[in-house]
């Protein structure tokens, strides 16, 4: 099966993640796959949710917390500023307070709090997590390609879905029992109406989001998720540990991309003996790439002359990446 | 409404006072008591971090900050006073 006809085979698949160890191609594929897609038509947005995203460099643009920004016709590219999101969430929560209280200034401890909730460490994580809620929730786009930071994050990342899902059914639960007990007071005091629980309203409203964020990132009818392997020994072995660890987290995963083949035809050429070597060695781990995914390989990218910037490179490895089929 | 209706109504609401005052009223306050407490509960879950007991996650409690503003001064004297022997009879 190539790549291409996953996905001529799965046309709801509409949300696209590459994952793998960290500089192993995944911003490549992620662009390579926009522009495959852009070219037949779709509408793609390729988004990144790393701190340091590379869109930037690939598209030789500078996209960074500056929206979706259009690249070619019909491609879309965005690289999410954490930090700005932070600040405007913080002057959000601030606003809200003034509004609600009609304070002129924020009461010193509450400020202090904001302030300290900004520096938390997973506030990053969860600012980026919520901003990727907002793309995702509009159906603004035939496809949403994740740019997934590596491994290890993306795996925290999925977790923070479940953590927060448990999190909120918890603190739900709580103010539900809350409610019960002012609604009993109510009707002992034999008054109209229980105050409606604006907090409880606002849980809803986060759960809801964060049930439609990991519902995406797990469905195996709408989402798939590739992995990027090169031919190296350690390579394999971690996507095979790594691949049992989205297992558990249900994500779908859809098939395997090896990466960095050099060519073997190279061999038949007089080229020196440390390549030699090293075609060598990338057969046998090629092999054992065939022994351990078998069917689940899509596509083999052979390693470029030159690194991968700029649309005609990006073109030259999705005709690599989708057979040249258009 | 006439006004024979409301003559026997506010008797009737009187005597509902009464029964309201020797039976409901306890439960009443013993409900909001309740209330109370979790709603103190509720705030050292998703505030926790205003006394320094670090809790996940910050991003979403910031949300519902603007709603327990009001509470925090009490809700703070409370989680740090010293207890003692009255705390039992309150």
């Amino acid at each position: 099966m190539s790549l291409a006809r996953v996905f001529k085979e799965h046309p709801n698949r509409r949300y696209i993640e590459f994952g793998g160890k960290g500089g192993l191609g995944k911003t490549t594929f992620s662009a390579a796959t926009a522009y495959w897609l852009a070219k037949q038509g779709y509408k793609v947005l390729v988004f990144s949710v790393d701190p340091q995203a590379s869109l930037s460099d690939i598209f030789e643009r500078d996209i960074f917390g500056k929206g979706a920004v259009e690249i070619m016709p019909g491609l879309f590219a965005q690289e999410i500023d954490a930090d700005r999101h932070i600040r405007l969430y913080q002057e959000e929560i601030r606003q809200k307070i003034r509004d609600m209280y009609g304070f002129e200034e924020i009461p010193e401890e509450i400020e202090n709090y904001i302030q300290a909730a900004a520096a938390e460490p997973a506030m990053e994580e969860s600012a980026i997590f919520d901003a990727v809620v907002d793309i995702v929730v509009g159906e603004e786009y035939d496809y949403y390609i994740y740019d997934l930071v590596p491994l290890g994050h993306a795996l925290y990342y999925l977790s923070m879905a479940s953590v927060y899902d448990q999190w909120i059914d918890k603190i739900t639960a709580l103010r539900e029992e809350m409610q019960e007990y002012a609604r009993v007071a109510t009707i002992l005091e034999r008054k109209k109406e229980t105050e409606e629980d604006k907090i409880l309203r606002e849980l809803q409203y986060i759960k809801q989001r964060i049930n439609t964020s990991s519902g995406i990132l797990t469905d195996r009818e709408r989402t798939a998720f590739f992995f990027v392997i090169t031919p190296e020994e350690m390579i394999i072995l971690d996507t095979v540990k790594a691949a049992r660890l989205f297992a558990r987290y249900q994500v779908p995963i859809s098939g395997y991309i090896v990466n960095r083949v050099i060519p073997p035809e190279l061999a038949r050429q007089e080229i020196p003996e440390y390549l030699r070597h090293r075609i060598e060695m990338q057969k046998r781990y090629l092999r054992q790439i065939e022994e351990t995914f078998g069917a689940g390989v899509l596509a083999s990218v052979p390693e470029f002359e030159r690194d991968i910037t700029g649309l005609d490179m990006i073109g030259k490895v999705a005709d690599a990446l989708f057979g040249g089929e258009a | 409404m006439a006004e024979e209706k409301e003559e026997k109504g506010s008797f009737w609401d009187a005597f509902k006072g009464v029964l309201y005052g020797m039976a409901g009223h306890d439960m009443t306050r013993f409900a909001l008591k309740t209330r109370g407490s979790m709603e103190h509960l509720f705030i050292l879950i998703t505030m926790g971090d205003l006394l320094g007991v670090p809790i996940l996650p910050p991003y979403y409690s910031l949300r519902l900050l603007p709603y327990v503003v009001p509470q925090i001064s009490t809700w703070k004297r409370r989680m740090l006073r010293e207890r003692d022997l009255t705390d039992a009879l309150a």
